[in-house]
């Protein structure tokens, strides 16, 4: 299989599994088996693809319009990882969903089929070069996904899915202007029209754009893409959506597309930490924006008691946390935060698929009414407590390894008081947590339980999410780490 | 010619206002369709003055889509729905459109010689109204609680963007422009349905309304 036909095939298999889910006679079976089979074939390709640029290599196609660095196969791991097992336990929760009249067998059928456009859409904005591509791509997610959160009927499945699409859209209305811009600025170096909106070029001649038109346009792609990413202060919508739409779709919002956006951030960060503008000048906003971001998420994480909306206000501290780790900058730094992209992505679906267990069991999301969640569903309990001790970075789990680097870097070069900000608000986070941790899962139940059953075919792919963080929290992966080191590579110019 | 482009510019800056201000909603919605009709003539204009070729297309594709085809969507909203004008908005109906203006007006005088520095097109009018139209959408998300004039202002800061690629990429390669079109269309018609939606749950189009997801 050449390169061109690889590329291709990333952005084709989710695109007809959904349009063949679409055509699909609305019988739940044939279509989980689509579905399922669609998520195993897109997560093998992307993974031929991630492993053929571990080593440094960079994949061209389409007149270099597209193209997969390590930088990207990073993110589209994320996409062919958490994406499948998110997607096999998709197959359960529907199936609860529909039992319970909650949805039809129609909207299952169009969440499956919307799910493997999501993926499409995530997909090409990872492997877009062209910067407006990347910029369609990014926009597209919103679209594709909107009716993934609001699949149900209601009030707060609307209200979730209109500020959903309007703040995404107003942010990332700011990110086209800083991809219009930056094409212009780069046209007045290199008069190519074609070559110029490639990332790799512009990376290549970073030095010679003007560098203070570069400083407006990393500002204008921070509200952009950090709108999208769930930074403060644009992150208002984020906790509204992340919690209302269901268990998958959350856990795919969550966990891949975040990480989606903030790619989009960094390409950006690294052409203008790249130019005559200097790494310092990115890495003080994104320190001040990813302090702000954590405390705000701190915050209001303490006074959450239902818990997909704890879960969501965890997404925007950990995003707060890779964006500290942008600010801290160094090789190490990049490399924790994109350590964190994987770290929080596992965890994070894990997170939200395991709420999709417990909403199952006690028929509510409020933790003040769980308790003795260890004695009706241990396996749950267990998932849902290894979530917990990943995302506050108890050792042994993988995000503790991205934030203990993030903290040493900082020490290395001399950044204290933010680091201790870092550190406050990361223990008011683990306080926070361990406090609801307890309340759900110990005591007594204090409200009727509907059922204590959940079949292992929902609780196998979250048990390959728990086994994952447990990896990466203990072992150092090769393959991983190799090809971090060679995505931080790309990001610093080296 | 330079005249006609900064009359079709500055008629575009009044349009702008009118769409964010008018209460009646078929009213504003044909505004805006005029405002897209003279962006498509600003299109034509600077293909001939300026030899931009694809300009030529860009207004071909502009007419069809946003002249003809994203009214017409809204249109069978509001015909839908049933409904003719906007309840009262945020800072009164008199107050908000001058607020927007004012603040839309002074943020494009500061921001447009960065613009002008590398645009293709070094035209002051038409990229002062680029951004002045762009920031007059994102203060009517801001001021006006309406779905529809929200849906309005998302069009409306999507010909600020339209006009800002004319004049600075216009040599962009097309599927750039195909996209960010596209993208464009689909998000109004999914707004759209989201707005029926939200009309009937909430039996009313003021978002302020929704007040379900707090904390």
């Amino acid at each position: 299989m050449d390169i061109q036909q690889l590329l291709t095939l990333l952005l084709i298999v989710p695109i007809v599994a959904s349009i063949v889910i679409w055509l699909m006679p609305t019988n739940f079976k044939v279509l989980s088996t689509v579905h399922v089979i669609g998520s195993i074939v897109s997560t093998l390709i992307a993974m031929k693809a991630v492993l053929s640029v571990i080593d440094g290599k960079v994949l061209f196609a389409y007149d270099q319009m597209l193209f997969l660095d390590s930088l990207g196969g990073v993110f589209l791991s994320l996409i062919g990882i958490t994406g499948l097992l998110v997607n096999l336990y998709s197959v359960k929760y529907m199936q609860w969903e529909i039992e319970k009249n909650e949805i039809t067998l129609k909207d299952a059928k169009l969440f499956f089929a919307l799910s493997h456009l999501f993926v499409f859409t995530m997909t090409f904005s990872v492997i877009a070069n062209n910067i407006a591509l990347m910029w369609v791509a990014i926009e597209a997610t919103t679209l594709s996904s909107v009716f993934m959160v609001a699949v149900h009927k209601g009030k707060k499945s609307t209200e979730s899915g209109w500020k959903y699409i309007v703040i995404c859209s107003i942010g990332l209305a700011f990110a086209l202007y800083a991809t219009v811009l930056l094409y212009s600025a780069g046209f007045s170096v290199i008069n190519d029209s074609h070559s110029i909106m490639l990332w790799t070029t512009l990376m290549a001649h970073a030095k010679e754009i003007n560098p203070d038109v570069l400083k407006l346009i990393f500002v204008f792609a921070l509200i952009g893409f950090g709108t999208k990413a769930g930074l403060a202060p644009t992150h208002t919508w984020l906790p509204d959506v992340h919690s209302e739409g269901p268990a998958p779709a959350s856990a795919m919002l969550s966990g891949i597309l975040l990480k989606c956006a903030i790619l989009g951030l960094i390409r950006y960060y690294a052409v203008v930490g790249n130019s005559m503008v200097g790494f310092e000048y990115v890495q003080s906003i994104m320190i001040i924006s990813g302090l702000v971001t954590i405390f705000i998420a701190a915050l209001f994480l303490i006074r959450q008691h239902d818990v997909k909306r704890m879960f969501a206000y965890h997404s925007i501290a950990h995003m707060g946390v890779i964006a500290f780790g942008l600010g801290v900058g160094g090789f190490l730094g990049l490399f924790a935060a994109l350590f964190h992209a994987l770290a929080h992505s596992v965890t994070k679906a894990l997170a939200f698929c395991v709420t999709g267990n417990m909403v199952k069991i006690y028929g509510t999301r409020d933790m003040t009414k769980m308790g003795g969640l260890i004695k009706i569903a241990p396996i749950t309990a267990i998932l849902f407590g290894i979530a917990i001790c990943s995302l506050v970075g108890v050792p042994g789990f993988a995000i503790f390894v991205s934030e203990f680097l993030i903290v040493q870097e900082s020490i290395n070069t001399g950044i204290f008081l933010p680091v201790v900000l870092f550190i406050i608000g990361l223990i008011v986070i683990f306080i926070a947590d361990f406090s609801h941790f307890n309340l759900a899962t110990f005591g007594e139940s204090k409200t009727k339980i509907l059922t204590s059953k959940i079949e292992w075919s929902a609780n196998l792919p979250l048990i390959g999410l728990a086994a994952l963080i447990i990896i990466f929290g203990i072992f150092s992966v090769d393959g991983w780490v190799t090809l971090l080191n060679n995505a931080v590579k790309i990001i610093t110019g080296v | 010619m330079i005249d006609l482009l900064s009359v079709l510019s500055i008629a575009m800056i009044i349009t702008s206002l009118l769409v964010f201000g008018l209460r009646n909603y078929k009213i504003s919605i044909y505004v805006y369709s005029l405002q897209t009709f003279l962006l498509v003539g600003i299109f034509l204009l600077l293909s001939s003055s300026h030899l931009a070729e694809q300009l030529t297309v860009w207004a071909g594709i502009a007419f069809v889509t946003k002249v003809i085809f994203i009214p017409y969507i809204l249109l069978r909203l509001i015909k839908k729905l049933g409904v003719v004008y906007e309840d009262e908005p945020v800072a009164g109906f008199f107050v908000s459109p001058i607020i927007a203006m004012a603040f839309s007006l002074a943020i494009a005088m500061s921001i447009y010689p960065t613009y002008l520095e590398f645009s293709l097109i070094k035209e002051s009018i038409p990229l002062i109204a680029s951004i002045t139209i762009f920031m007059m959408g994102i203060f009517g998300f801001i001021l006006r609680n309406s779905a529809i004039k929200q849906i309005l202002a998302y069009c409306m800061f999507e010909n600020g963007i339209h006009l800002s690629l004319a004049l600075m990429a216009y040599n962009s390669p097309e599927i750039a422009e195909l996209g960010i079109l596209t993208d464009a269309i689909f998000a109004v018609l999914i707004m759209s349905v989201l707005a029926q939606r939200f009309y009937k749950y909430f039996a009313s189009l003021d978002v302020s309304k929704a007040t379900e997801l707090k904390g």
